[in-house]
């Protein structure tokens, strides 16, 4: 393994805000819209709010067994056999989620920006980048995070600046007007797409992060962020959109950017707007892409994944192709087969592993 | 004749190697070996004399003609070899060779700095870099005294990088004098001095400079393993010592700066880096260099803080402009039309509508006319530099238009693409810069803003996976150090300047301790 690679705190936080904000914030809107219509923002609130106490759990879970990935102590916990058979299907969880993610992006440009364009050649560029990214390694990768941020952020702080002239306060009336049930949907919802997959990141931390005791802050930190930047576009879109014209966008916060105009001349710039998503999903793909690399590395005993990159990427394409057949089936799966998923990957897995992992350091003591 | 039947007798080996058998007793069997292994080349000067009394003892004197000084050799050697006085007078008495020798080294020391030479390969490096080689018969033993004197260019106005406000003094082409113009700025006993020869004929002088106690020693450490790894035959200029000794081959970037002002040598070396100068060109090497360094002049410390400030951030600027420019033009005029505002898109189709090609062939074609005159001004005799502009003015501004051929916006965005790369104060940086254009203009013209934006993270990518001599290229951006701002984008006053770059050096890190300066008090 080339475990002597190792980046700082502050490049794993903005790694973590770019995983958590993701394809995340292009879609959340629309989905929690459907749940929980214009209290939708009180929804991502409550469900940044679950995230959060999620990540605390995985921190605790990271902290058991420190300086060693998600992979290596399965294989302590359980054993070598059922250890790796377990760890197989979290490095499977990060191969689909690729796949979507790069789905997604796909999607979006065919469906939004060039509907002429074949959607192979957007994947096939983009999983270009990945491959690259991959081979060059965590360190680089991390270090182009950090380069971009400032640009991330500028782009954000300035569209969400030019939006704020158009937010109707009507369209978040009436608040509380399903009661809560509603609300908690869409919280799970949130937390799900937003906060669930983290759980991958704990192959990341806190085995490659070089200050293993601040690492588990900057895991909270970048899912604090990252929750806020979501919340953001979820309050700016429903107010400005409205909930309907919210959950019947596929990618609201497009539609969102569209309404920016400043003195009849900053108009229509949502295509600048969207090189912040391009960002983001090319950091969560990698994240996704490198995870699963390092843990199939890790379980059959490679010792470096980097050949694996490129035969990867060409996969990785294929299957986005493949992982969803059209739009119809990717709104029936991320609405009724996400959730549980995710929910057993993130959640009923690793809690097995915390239990059973403490209880065998009780007997040992 | 004879130095050709060397060459072929030896299969190509070059001659002069392999003599490194010691000098004869005999001064005529010397002189005979060293006209054969010369070739006896014209300009290698040898006169017998003999001295003494009753002329008794034969001496040779050999220099090389025109880089040896004459009137130096003529005023201090010739005409107290000559000389049949008492000085001399001793010599034909001492019996023991070594004696002689001293006494001969005694009279020629009036002309500074000489050693022994024992053998042929150490007479012909003296001889060869404009030293004169007294020879004394009946010993294998000689003195070559410094007499080094050949025409060189003066100092003069440096070309590539000039300032409005600072010094205005450049390199030349001598590496003794390159190295005096760095000593006269710093007058340390800590800034070292070492001197390699780095090629197998042209036995260049390669000198290493830095500031013990600042430079990281690990850096000079590596910088020596990598000029002694060095096996070429030439050096002739420092872009093969840059090429063979840098990080990263197979990338654009620069990852090594150079500079022919001293003023920012001896600033290169206040911060800890490590300056490499080669004897025959005014450039010198500096390492470790960042990626940031190729956007600082030496100006933007002679200048006040805040007008700096700005000039530096207007470099960034023409950076992106530089980068992207044309390609953002083709992405917005090719897919995302509706981000101009309605008149502005009326005015352009109204411009592009004769033009029989795409946005993209359009700005390839102007790009690459563009970037032919410029080498044509850079390469073609200067008398001629005239029609050139002309033609340039003419062909690109009025009459491409005025054909119909291109559009009257791209010559615009065509000019100011050109003028931004300008501004980019590391020339080579500059050109790695136009390299990437097209690159980024393919991708524009095919997948719009998306392709941009792909293309730059691939960038930094590769910008984040550099390193030069160790240090990461994209440093402090990445990995991210905020007591290092003070000198990138920023330019703060000289009184927070406070501390040297930390990624390069460690140790000794303060550069002074200073309160802004206070107001007088009334």
């Amino acid at each position: 393994m080339t475990s002597n690679v190792k980046i700082s705190v502050r490049q794993f936080t903005v790694i973590v805000m770019f995983y958590t904000i993701g394809t995340t914030i292009l879609v959340i809107p629309s989905s929690l819209a459907a749940d929980a219509d214009q209290d939708a923002w009180i929804a991502a609130i409550l469900g940044w709010v679950l995230g959060l106490l999620i990540v605390g759990f995985y921190i605790r879970l990271g902290r058991l067994f420190p300086n060693m990935t998600l992979i290596e102590y399965n294989e302590k916990v359980f054993g070598k056999w059922l250890g790796k058979k377990i760890s197989l299907f979290f490095i499977f969880f990060s191969f689909i989620c690729a796949a979507t993610v790069l789905y997604y992006l796909g999607n979006f440009m065919t469906t939004q920006v060039m509907p002429e364009t074949p959607i192979e050649s957007f994947t096939i560029l983009f999983a270009g980048i990945v491959v690259m990214g991959l081979r060059l390694g965590l360190e680089v990768v991390a270090r182009t995070a950090e380069i971009l941020f400032p640009w991330f952020l500028l782009l954000f702080i300035v569209s969400t600046l030019f939006l704020i002239p158009e937010i109707e306060i009507q369209n978040i009336q009436p608040v509380f007007e399903f009661g809560i049930k509603p609300i908690m949907n869409g919280a799970l919802t949130f937390a799900s797409t937003a906060s669930l997959p983290l759980v991958i990141l704990l192959l990341v931390f806190p085995a490659f992060v070089n200050h293993p005791k601040d690492a588990g802050k900057a895991y909270f930190i970048g899912t604090l962020l990252g929750g806020l930047f979501v919340i953001i576009i979820t309050f700016l879109s429903i107010s400005i959109l409205g909930a309907d014209l919210s959950e019947r966008n596929m990618y609201p916060s497009y539609a969102l950017a569209k309404k920016i105009d400043v003195g009849n001349f900053i108009q229509r710039v949502e295509i600048l707007i969207a090189g912040i998503w391009f960002m983001t999903i090319f950091f969560k793909t990698t994240i996704y892409s490198f995870s699963f690399l390092t843990g199939l590395a890790q379980i059959f005993g490679f010792r470096d994944y980097r050949p694996f990159a490129l035969p990867y990427g060409m996969i990785l394409v294929v299957y986005s192709l493949v992982v969803y057949p059209d739009v119809v089936y990717m709104m029936d799966f991320d609405s009724t087969i996400w959730i549980p998923y995710a929910l057993t990957i993130g959640l009923l897995l690793p809690l097995i592993i915390l239990s059973v992992g403490s209880l065998r350091k009780k007997i040992k003591k | 004749m004879k130095i050709k039947k060397n060459f072929s007798s030896q299969s190509g080996q070059h001659q002069i190697m392999v003599q490194t058998e010691p000098l004869y007793e005999s001064l005529d069997e010397n002189i005979r070996k060293i006209k054969e292994d010369l070739g006896s080349s014209d300009d290698i000067i040898i006169r017998e004399i003999r001295i003494g009394r009753e002329g008794s003892v034969k001496v040779a004197v050999l220099y090389t003609d025109g880089l040896a000084d004459k009137q130096v050799i003529t005023e201090f050697f010739m005409e107290s070899l000559m000389k049949k006085d008492t000085l001399i007078e001793p010599i034909e008495q001492l019996s023991d060779g070594d004696k002689r020798l001293e006494s001969l080294k005694g009279m020629v020391l009036q002309i500074g700095d000489n050693k022994d030479i024992t053998d042929f390969a150490s007479l012909y490096n003296s001889l060869l870099s404009g030293d004169t080689v007294i020879l004394l018969d009946g010993y294998s033993q000689g003195i070559a005294a410094s007499t080094q004197g050949w025409q060189s260019r003066s100092i003069s106005e440096p070309v590539a990088q000039s300032v409005v406000r600072g010094p205005q003094e450049a390199f030349t082409e001598t590496l003794r004098t390159n190295t005096s113009m760095i000593r006269r700025k710093i007058k340390d006993p800590n800034l070292w001095l070492e001197t390699k020869q780095i090629g197998r004929v042209t036995k260049t002088n390669v000198a290493v400079m830095y500031i013990k106690g600042i430079v990281n020693d690990k850096i000079v450490e590596e910088v020596r393993k990598r000029l002694d790894r060095i096996d070429i035959d030439g050096i002739l200029e420092s872009g093969y010592i840059e090429e063979l000794i840098q990080d990263e081959v197979y990338s654009p970037f620069p990852t090594i700066n150079n500079t022919e002002r001293p003023d920012v040598a001896a600033a290169e070396l206040l911060e800890g880096r490590v300056v490499i100068l080669v004897d025959g060109t005014p450039f010198v090497l500096i390492v470790p260099t960042l990626f940031i360094s190729f956007f600082q002049t030496a100006e933007d410390y002679y200048q006040r803080a805040d007008i700096s400030t700005l000039l530096r951030i207007i470099r960034f600027i023409s950076l992106f402009i530089a980068m992207i420019g044309p390609a953002l033009y083709i992405a917005i005029t090719t897919f995302h039309q509706e981000l101009l505002p309605t008149q502005l898109l009326i005015s352009l189709a109204a411009q592009r509508e004769g033009v029989p090609f795409p946005a993209f062939i359009e700005a390839l074609m102007m790009e690459v006319t563009f970037e032919i005159l410029r080498e044509a001004g850079i390469r073609m005799p200067r008398p001629i530099g005239q029609a050139v502009s002309i033609v340039g003015t003419l062909v690109i501004g009025q009459a491409a238009v005025e054909a119909g051929i291109v559009s009257a916006s791209m010559v615009i965005v065509v000019s100011i693409t050109a003028i931004s790369s300008f501004v980019i104060t590391g020339y080579s940086m500059a050109i790695s810069i136009r390299m990437i254009r097209f690159v980024i203009m393919g991708l524009a013209a095919s997948f719009g803003i998306f392709g941009i934006v792909v293309a730059l993270i691939a960038l930094v990518l590769h910008l984040c996976s550099l390193r030069s001599f160790g240090i990461p290229y994209m440093s402090p951006f990445a990995p991210f150090v905020v007591g290092e701002h003070k000198d990138t984008i920023f330019r703060l006053p000289h009184w927070a300047l406070s501390s040297r770059p930390r990624l390069i050096n460690q140790k000794n890190s303060i550069r002074k301790q200073m309160s802004p300066p206070s107001k007088p008090k009334s």
